[in-house]
């Protein structure tokens, strides 16, 4: 039998919390599970030859896979009632085979927002090689306690 | 003759495409793929059964503005989820996504069928190491579901760029 995620409470979150991580190595499967899992089927990001000629050093994991590692550290936490309200996230680095890409986020600011629970978090992924190499900053909704 | 980009701007930003009515309803292999991916096992995305005691009532979709434009697009093969870049012309084919912004105002489930509206907000040019000629295209696209509730928005950024050799060729003929 499957079990769903712990639900989190807005009460409980509280400012400078770290979310459980997430980690994934970057091999060659994972290039053949990203153009299956993202429908993304442009060759920069499994074709060496392709990549080199466009002038980069090696194949990239594609915006469709990076966002569902970073989705997956707030979904992982927030639980089936969370909601992610906003999601913004730069692609200033890139993860290559041969890299462990580590997707992370910590709580930022908890606020009430017109009446919704509001908690903000300072999301990001790392390579290895360059520290962060994602950016990003999320917005999510989670239930209160006595709504619950 | 030569990249003219405030042309290019004139004629483009603010160009909106007709909206577009997903080939498919979302299906659950479309997301237990994209799932797999990144090795989420999430019973609330991946088992009806679980999903079904949920407030949900079914299984939804991974929050990913990505995933999103494929289950709005037209269909898992060919893939036209990123079709404003051969909207607007620009000197080079090859494509570097640099960021991107989702807004959510509702979730996605199993069985939904989605629509899209994509729209260019921003055209210009900024040169990378690889090309000082690289053109940069902000995109919105609205998502919005069966009961044209607006699902999100997705803010995109992406740089075309041509390769080494066709930037080389370039300044051989003086283009």
């Amino acid at each position: 039998m499957n079990h769903g995620r712990e639900q989190i409470y807005w009460e409980d979150v509280t400012v400078g919390d770290d979310l459980p991580e997430v980690s994934l190595d970057i091999n060659t499967k994972r290039l053949f599970l990203q153009a299956s899992g993202s429908q993304d089927w442009y060759p920069v990001h499994f074709d060496p030859a392709f990549a080199r000629k466009a002038g980069h050093e090696e194949v990239f994991m594609n915006t469709g896979f990076i966002q569902a590692a970073l989705v997956r550290v707030i979904t992982d936490w927030m639980g089936d009632a969370g909601f992610i309200r906003r999601l913004r996230f730069e692609m200033r680095r890139q993860y290559r085979p041969g890299d462990t890409m580590t997707c992370r986020a910590r709580v930022t600011a908890k606020e009430d927002r017109d009446g919704v629970a509001c908690v903000d978090l300072e999301v990001w992924g790392e390579n290895g090689r360059d520290g962060v190499a994602t950016p990003g900053e999320a917005t999510v909704i989670l239930p209160r306690r006595e709504a619950g | 003759m030569s990249y003219d980009i405030d042309a290019v701007r004139k004629q483009y930003i603010g160009f909106e495409t007709a909206k577009a009515r997903a080939r498919y309803p979302v299906e659950h292999e479309t997301i237990r793929r994209h799932c797999h991916m990144v090795e989420d096992n999430n019973p609330l995305f991946l088992d009806p059964a679980y999903a079904a005691r949920t407030e949900h009532g079914a299984c939804l979709a991974p929050q990913s503005g990505w995933l999103a434009l494929v289950l709005a697009s037209l269909g898992p093969w060919p893939a036209v989820f990123e079709p404003l870049f051969p909207i607007v012309p620009t000197p080079g084919k090859r494509i570097v996504n640099m960021s991107q912004e989702v807004e959510w105002s509702a979730r996605i489930k199993a069985g939904d069928h989605l629509s899209a509206v994509r729209r260019i907000v921003d055209v210009y040019q900024k040169g990378i190491t690889i090309d000082p000629e690289a053109v940069w295209i902000v995109s919105d696209v609205i998502i919005t579901n069966q009961r044209d509730e607006e699902v999100c928005t997705i803010r995109n950024t992406f740089l075309t760029h041509r390769t080494p050799a066709e930037v080389e060729a370039a300044r051989g003929t003086g283009a």
